[in-house]
């Protein structure tokens, strides 16, 4: 019988690769860090530190969809759900008076409480089940919220704090929780938890054989990553002060969290933050100049990549690196 | 509420329920055959929905028989795109990642064809039919449920006979039971699969131009039936096709009789609640329950 062939890449060893190529490797994320980080020296415009603010919630959600989705193999439609009740839930505090940072905490709490509605009577069975039942997650919570009055119903719900408003505030937070998300998923994947979640992926018995407990597992994960979801919509809510369900819990949300790790590179610790990037930079010129098939030339591009480079940028780079250290050889 | 409403809601429900298996049933064939579950499903509902009212917009060719001719239409459509696309991944016994995302792009590329071919305004199939109805008594039937409900069990009557009495269905049966098995017998996979995608699609055409004789349409409309086919085929088992009748009965009655105590507003999240009930009380579906009876007795 043939198996599955796994969407992502395991990350090849360092052996056949250059110094100079692991050198860069390493020192990249650290680079790119930094330079987010010394963002004002840049003196960026308005505009500029709004996108890269977005990018970043992006890579957060993105990230989170990585560690269920990448490293244990369980495509989720519905990140929306967890990004859309993450906003609620953060604004909501923040309107009772509670600091920020514990908003956006509870708003991850409420987010992977969340996911337990989807993971707990699907990850048990085998087959299709966990897929299609978030398909309909986001439809029906988008339903309940547009229609529940005490958060606005469908007209939104509106965020009123007292002080300036600070971009680079709401910058920093962005990008230390994006830091943050990569930095637990390095954490998960050097884990035993990270070996369980790909032993998942591959085999779900054989994992099951060698005493990992595949129910238990996902669901941990599950809410890990809605967690991180879920935070990054708390601090997106923050930023824009209104939101509404037809904006935070649309299905194109879960469509867009799905689609950057993809974009870089399923499965990979880098794959999800420059799948975010080249989303949130491209995103918003592709909708202007092609309001029309926007959609179309996204669905194109990921019936592309599963077609041709299923392991996305990071995919196509190791392949071209690999012809030219070969070339060089020869 | 008399017992005449009861009565009426009833039949409401159970000629639903015909045209629910319609539209649930290629999502059957390809699952089971493939093991694929058909994410694009919604998207070639519309497109059937499309092209039953523009055969009767442009030609005039009545909605009945344009449903009629969706059949030819989206066979090829689907042994086209079997050809194109889903025969380049691999399958396996369980749903791959791959198919899930790859059947979602197509999903995506088709509705956005919508759009950019008819626009976002909401259209709908207006024939004589579409307002009379037929009254026995107290009782009254709408006429284009009824003629809907005709057309769909005809449609499942003649796939079943030929799932039974022809080497195509047999060789989708075998499929279905045990792919291996299947193969080392001489079913050849690959052709039954491009046909066995045709058919899906055909079905999933044809119960498209059904429902736009029911409901206006828009280029998004397929996503809510499409939850609802995937409730069904939960519901039934996912690989019976006795199980997607019975399957989509009861999302037919639960949604019917819902509007007696859910308000209207709350009805698209109907499908969803008895899909997670479906998942926790019943994961093998109601042909599951029944292997479990005949089991035990």
């Amino acid at each position: 019988m043939e198996q599955e062939a796994p969407v992502g890449v395991r990350e090849s060893g360092d052996s056949g690769r250059s110094f100079l190529s692991r050198l860069a490797s390493a020192a990249a994320p650290p680079l790119v860090l930094a330079s987010l980080a010394a963002l004002p020296l840049f003196s960026p415009g308005p505009n500029t530190v709004r996108l890269l603010f977005v990018t970043l919630t992006l890579v957060t959600a993105s990230v989170g969809w990585n560690l269920l989705g990448g490293f244990a193999g369980q495509i989720s439609f519905g990140f929306a759900v967890f990004y859309g009740l993450g906003a609620y839930t953060a604004a909501l505090s923040i309107n009772g008076g509670i600091p920020p940072v514990l908003a956006f905490l509870l708003g991850a709490a409420v987010a992977a409480l969340a996911s337990l509605l989807v993971g707990l009577p699907t990850f048990r069975l085998k087959g299709p089940y966990f897929a299609i039942a978030t398909i309909g997650v986001s439809e029906a919570v988008r339903v309940v919220m547009t229609n529940v009055p005490w958060t606005g119903g469908a007209s939104g719900y509106r965020i009123i704090e007292k002080g300036r408003f600070l971009q680079m505030h709401h910058y920093y937070t962005a990008l230390t929780l994006a830091a943050l998300a990569v930095g637990i998923s390095i954490l998960v994947r050097r884990s035993k938890l990270g070996l369980a979640l790909i032993a998942i992926r591959e085999d779900q018995d054989a994992a099951s054989d060698l005493g990992v407990n595949p129910f238990a597992t996902k669901l941990l994960v599950h809410a890990l990553a809605a967690a991180l979801a879920g935070a990054a919509g708390g601090v997106y809510a923050r930023y824009a002060a209104f939101i509404d369900p037809d904006g935070v819990f649309a299905f194109r949300n879960g469509i867009a969290i799905l689609l950057m790790p993809i974009i870089g590179g399923v499965g990979t610790i880098w794959g999800p933050v420059i799948g975010a990037f080249v989303y949130g930079l491209i995103h918003e010129e592709v909708v202007a100049y092609f309001p029309q098939a926007h959609l179309l030339i996204f669905g194109s591009l990921l019936i592309l990549i599963i077609l041709f480079e299923p392991a996305g940028v990071v995919g196509l780079s190791n392949r071209l690196m690999r012809l030219f250290a070969r070339e060089r050889k020869s | 509420m008399s017992a005449a409403d009861l009565l009426n809601l009833f039949i409401a429900a159970v000629l639903l329920a015909g045209v629910y298996a319609a539209m649930s049933v290629g999502m059957t064939i390809i699952y089971g055959v493939m093991k694929i579950v058909n994410l694009a499903h919604a998207g070639f509902l519309m497109l059937g929905a499309y092209f039953v009212y523009e055969a009767y917009e442009q030609f005039h060719i009545d909605p009945l028989l344009g449903v009629l001719l969706a059949f030819p239409v989206f066979f090829f459509l689907g042994m086209g795109v079997h050809w194109l696309l889903v025969r380049r991944i691999a399958t396996s016994d369980q749903p791959t990642l791959t198919s899930l995302l790859l059947l979602f792009g197509v999903w995506l590329v088709l509705q956005n064809l919508g759009y950019l071919i008819w626009g976002n305004s909401d259209r709908a199939i207006l024939t004589p039919r579409t307002l009379s109805s037929l009254e026995i008594g107290p009782i009254s039937f709408p006429t284009v449920r009824l003629v809907v409900f005709g057309a769909a069990v005809v449609s499942l009557v003649v796939l079943e006979f030929v799932l039974h009495k022809t080497w195509f269905g047999r060789s989708v049966r075998a499929l279905m039971q045990n792919n291996e098995a299947g193969q080392i017998v001489g079913v050849n996979v690959q052709r039954t699969a491009q046909v066995a995608f045709g058919v899906g699609i055909a079905f999933a055409g044809a119960a498209g131009g059904l429902l736009a004789m029911l409901y206006s349409f828009s280029p998004d409309f397929g996503a809510t039936f499409q939850l609802r086919a995937f409730v069904i085929i939960v519901l039934g088992g996912l690989e019976s096709f006795g199980g997607v009748a019975i399957g989509a009965l009861i999302l037919a009655l639960a949604e019917t009789f819902c509007i007696l105590v859910v308000p209207a507003s709350y009805q698209p999240a109907i499908a969803f609640s008895l899909l997670v009930l479906a998942l926790i009380v019943l994961p093998d579906g109601v042909a599951g329950l029944w292997n479990k009876r005949r089991r035990w007795a």
